[in-house]
């Protein structure tokens, strides 16, 4: 148990340094003098990374499966809002929906939120306990399904299971 | 090389014309609310298409890179931004438009 521990820990500080050696090459443009500096820096950022953002399932393979769908989405909502707004008669109508999240708290719930923010016609305006209270450009009929959808390829990425049941009583834990 | 040049000029278009959208929106849009979601817009789909027609244009990877960096860093930024202030507007009140 106590080694399982151990090994992800360093998996965790492997993948977060790799990606951070990524950066500083981009940044740098790869000068050999800059390293000498970069690897403290990288050292540096590993740490703080890990008292800030504790250590995380994650799967690349989601990530390349949600990247997609996600510059995809954008660019169909944003066309869609386009139009509305190019029309003279700008046919929007707005609404205020709550989103009981399925997805535990944490990292997740910010991707989440993040991300329903991002995508047109939607946009969070408050996390209140387990509800998301999302503002709709434009409300219709799938505007909940679509979120559905959203969450659970959150979910995915992070490896989490919606098991949760739907409705009901909502536990009160943030 | 001109091909590429073309793919460039028409991305820049794209994410000029959903800037332009955006600010049309800004200048449109009913409420604090409809006014965020325009804003959003085109700092993810517009600037994501400019920085597309730049990167096409680098000499490097490493330059390429970092205007993805700081697209993503937009994007975060701007999703944040946008929480807070619907939050804050929501926390003080202020009602939503509605037809």
């Amino acid at each position: 148990m106590e080694r399982i521990k151990v090994s992800a820990s360093w998996a965790t500080n492997l993948y977060r340094g790799v990606l951070f050696v990524l950066i500083w090459w981009v940044l740098t443009d790869g000068v050999a003098s800059s390293w000498w500096i970069g690897v403290l820096a990288v050292v540096l950022a590993v740490t703080a990374s890990r008292t800030l953002v504790p250590p995380a399932a994650f799967l690349w393979f989601e990530l390349l499966k949600f990247v997609p769908f996600f510059l995809w989405h954008s660019l169909l909502g944003g066309a869609d809002v386009a139009r509305r707004v190019f029309q003279p008669k700008m046919p929007i109508a707005p609404d205020l929906i709550e989103y009981p999240l399925r997805l535990p708290p944490g990292l997740s719930r910010v991707i989440m939120s993040n991300t329903v923010s991002l995508l047109p016609g939607t946009l969070i305006t408050e996390l209140d306990r387990n509800v998301l209270k999302v503002h709709l450009l434009n409300r219709n009929k799938d505007s909940f399904a679509e979120l559905e959808a959203v969450e659970e390829r959150i979910a995915r990425l992070s490896g989490i299971s919606l098991s949760a049941p739907r409705g009901g009583e909502e536990s009160a834990a943030i | 090389m001109i091909l590429l040049d073309y793919l460039s000029i028409a991305l820049l278009i794209a994410g000029a014309f959903f800037f332009l959208a955006g600010t049309l929106g800004l200048l449109r849009f009913p409420d604090v609310y409809t006014r965020l979601h325009a804003l959003t817009k085109a700092d993810n789909v517009g600037l994501g298409l400019i920085v597309a027609g730049l990167a096409v244009q680098s000499d490097s990877w490493a330059d390429a890179g970092r205007l993805v960096i700081i697209w993503l860093l937009v994007l975060l930024a701007g999703a944040s931004v946008a929480n807070l202030i619907a939050s804050g507007a929501l926390r003080r009140g202020i009602r939503m438009w509605k037809q």
